[in-house]
């Protein structure tokens, strides 16, 4: 308002100036016009140039044109002409230059204010707020909508739910801004226009503002290049957001590895510490001392066993170490009866006499096609696992039944403690052990051999348990061929 | 915000549509028809006169009550058009028969008035419950152009004012109110801008309806053969025009233009010109 009050001013001042002046400085005088048309053209660009410029003729032309009645055009009548010429070339020029150069300085402001309210991470939804705070705050225009599409799903600020086959979804589809110069029921037309936001020259979203008047071309182009910006800005911020997600998980998972290791070494030099111990000790006892032949024999007895938990330790670590590598466990398959398969499995066990071994297999039960080796190792460790956990005295029962053209279903079950329903889906996974498992060895492999063999066989393994009430581990080995 | 919520169908419709053609063509048809009887001699100059104005003034109002209708998606009374044209006839055919019966011409914006209060002219910005400072804007613009055309005519090019005969002036700036103005602003303005502007920018509507305006005016049989006259009425109705534009467009109501147009033109008939 002060502005417009000065330029009033100085309109009126050279007025009064030029009509009270002798003729020939009133020629000079005129020149006066310049300043608030030039200032006017600085503080409200082409319109306020253009207008002051306007003004200024119109108050100085019926004096020179009283002249051209009066003299006919003389020269100096011509120069005032031409004066009026240049006050609105100038009034024009110098409006347009200072509003291209306010416009270009909004559009980084603008720009960096954008920037700005991106460095902070936040939710989508918080972030295209942010966004379009700020360009409602610059823009100027009557209403502003931002609307993004992520994975499935598209976030929208400033306005309702995107509307299928509205301007803004047919932006989103083509990726080429729209312009509506009226989208109708106002007393004056309220322009709409939506530009794409682009991420690598894909529309991941659009720009919509509205406004009762005019929106210019020029309007329209910034806002175009604004929304290019604020598409690689949003994109920006996301693929940031997403490489520190990433980040934290790698760590996570960095620590939760190195946690594993710890742990699962501790177990290891454990589960190899136990029978390495009993066999030293036996062995120098039989090296410094004569014993009994029966007492040689038990020693010898205790000795094989624990040579061969630690062969089953180490085979256990070679197998997962090949399924780790990605290298598939080699099988010698063969046509291998189940009944006895099983027996001689559980007669092994059945030897430590803790619990009470139930066999239950159907009377003429199809062979298998399997390694009987690895057969062997997967009723072991299921068994001695029922056994590890399940008090002594219990029962722990093997049953193998015939599956109609899918092979025998074999099936282990206990009476212990069972398993959280939160470890069960962890349970095959390698060095894991479930919580609360007390003092019962083990180093987290077994089950995760079990289930890397059962795949091998080309089986399907499964296991139910409920705390308190026992664990059910169920699996499949295909028949063999007739 | 209409463009995420609201289904978008492009417009189709032309800048022409809703045009009463059979009423145009007959207006104009009518003007024909007297101007070559007049010619013949079958007929006197001042009916001519009387056809030429109902049919220039009826035609640009009926057109434009019939755009302003369709565009706001309102009912006019049946006949209004022909309504407007017969109130235009009489009051041409008694301002010709009587020195006071110009004043006929004032029933056209009276009945124009009335179809704004009930709102059937809110498509052309015509309605209740217009904002006070546009008007006062319209108002303060009319009466300095008007001022600077009286200064400017009467010190420059040396018009005296028709003080002594306001009878005159009266009856000459009945037919502005009357007739005149309303067309021009409801026309060229409050239907031909309107629609413009809402296809085009502003600029490009408000200079194309200017120029059509423009053409009207100088092509006004009624406007003195005069160079100085010819070139003032270029340059104001230029001003004039553009300004009622940007009125229109800023505050969205005609109101304002209809007073800056009916103050220019009592400026113009104070002049002694004509």
């Amino acid at each position: 308002m002060r502005e417009l009050t000065a330029v009033a001013a100085t309109l009126v001042g050279a007025t009064l100036l030029t009509t009270y002046a002798e003729p020939e400085t009133a020629l000079l005088l005129r020149h006066l016009y310049l300043v608030p048309v030039i200032v006017a053209a600085l503080r409200f660009g082409l319109i306020g140039g253009g207008m002051t410029a306007a003004t200024a003729v119109l108050l100085d032309a019926p004096r020179v044109f009283a002249t051209i009645e009066r003299d006919g055009l003389t020269q100096p009548a011509a120069e005032h002409l031409i004066t009026f010429v240049l006050l609105i070339g100038a009034g024009a020029l110098v409006g347009r230059l200072a509003a291209a150069a306010h416009s270009q300085r909004q559009r980084f402001e603008t720009l960096l204010a954008v920037q700005r309210a991106l460095t902070e991470e936040a939710p989508l939804e918080v972030a295209l707020q942010r966004v379009r705070a700020c360009l409602a705050a610059r823009l100027g225009v009557g209403a502003i909508g931002l609307i993004v599409r992520q994975d499935d799903r598209v976030a929208v600020a400033g306005g309702g739910p995107l509307v299928a086959g509205s301007l803004a979804a047919e932006v989103l589809e083509t990726g080429r801004p729209q312009f509506v110069p009226d989208v109708g029921g106002g007393a004056r037309p309220r322009r709409a226009f939506v530009a794409p936001l682009l991420a690598a020259g894909e529309p991941i979203g659009a720009l919509a503002v509205e406004r009762e008047g005019e929106l210019t071309a020029a309007e329209r182009g910034a806002i175009a290049t604004l929304a290019a910006h604020c598409g690689l800005a949003l994109e920006n911020a996301r693929l940031a957001s997403r490489q520190r997600r990433f980040t934290e998980e790698l760590a996570e998972r960095i620590a939760s590895a190195t946690a594993t290791k710890s742990a699962f070494v501790a177990v290891a030099s454990h589960e190899l510490r136990t029978p390495l111990t009993a066999l030293l000790g036996f062995s120098e006892l039989l090296a410094k001392r004569t014993f009994e032949t029966a007492e040689v024999q038990r020693m010898s007895d205790v000795m094989n066993r624990e040579t061969e938990r630690l062969v089953r330790i180490v085979d256990d670590f070679l197998d997962l170490s090949r399924i780790e590598r990605g290298f598939e466990l080699r099988l010698s398959r063969s046509r291998v009866d189940v009944a006895a398969a099983v027996a001689s499995a559980v007669e092994v066990l059945r030897r430590a006499g803790s619990h009470e071994l139930v066999v239950e297999c159907e009377d003429a039960l199809p062979a298998v096609d399997a390694d009987a080796d690895a057969l062997d190792r997967i009723l072991k460790n299921l068994v001695s696992n029922a056994m590890k956990y399940s008090p002594p005295g219990t029962a722990v029962r093997v049953a193998a039944r015939a599956r109609d053209g899918a092979g025998v279903e074999f099936s282990v079950h206990d009476a212990g403690r069972g398993i959280p329903p939160e470890a069960l889906p962890h349970v095959f996974e390698p060095y894991y052990r479930a919580p609360g498992v007390g003092s019962a060895r083990g180093a987290g492999l077994g089950l995760a051999v079990v289930k890397s063999l059962i795949d091998a066989h080309g089986g399907v393994i499964d296991l139910e348990s409920e705390p308190g009430r026992g664990t059910r581990v169920t699996f499949v080995i295909p028949a063999s061929l007739p | 915000m209409w463009a995420l919520e609201q289904l978008w169908i492009p417009r189709r419709a032309s800048v022409f549509s809703d045009t009463p053609v059979a009423l145009v063509v007959g207006l104009g048809s009518a003007w024909f028809a007297a101007a070559s009887l007049a010619n013949a001699g079958w007929l006197p100059s001042a009916v001519v006169e009387v056809v030429a104005l109902t049919a220039t003034h009826g035609a640009l109002l009926a057109v434009a009550l019939a755009w302003g209708a369709a565009d706001a998606g309102v009912r006019l009374p049946q006949g209004s058009a022909a309504i407007t044209v017969v109130l235009i006839a009489a009051g041409a055919t008694a301002g010709a028969l009587h020195e006071w019966g110009g004043l006929a011409l004032m029933a056209t914006p009276l009945w124009l008035a009335g179809l704004a209060f009930r709102g059937r002219l809110r498509g052309l910005g015509l309605g209740r419950g217009n904002s006070v400072r546009p008007i006062v804007v319209g108002g303060i613009i009319g009466a300095l152009l008007g001022g600077h055309l009286l200064f400017s005519a009467s010190q420059t090019l040396g018009y005296p004012l028709r003080a002594e005969s306001w009878l005159i002036v009266l009856t000459r700036w009945t037919y502005d109110l009357g007739a005149n103005v309303i067309s021009a602003e409801l026309f060229f303005r409050g239907a031909l801008f309107n629609r413009l502007q809402r296809r085009w920018s502003f600029g490009a509507a408000a200079a194309l309806a200017t120029a059509l305006s423009l053409i009207r005016y100088v092509s006004d049989p009624l406007l003195p053969g005069v160079v100085e006259v010819v070139v003032g009425a270029l340059f104001y109705i230029t001003v004039l025009g553009g300004i009622n534009c940007w009125l229109l467009w800023w505050s969205g109501s005609l109101a304002p233009g209809l007073l800056s147009s009916a103050l220019f033109f009592l400026a113009y008939r104070l002049l002694a010109v004509g």
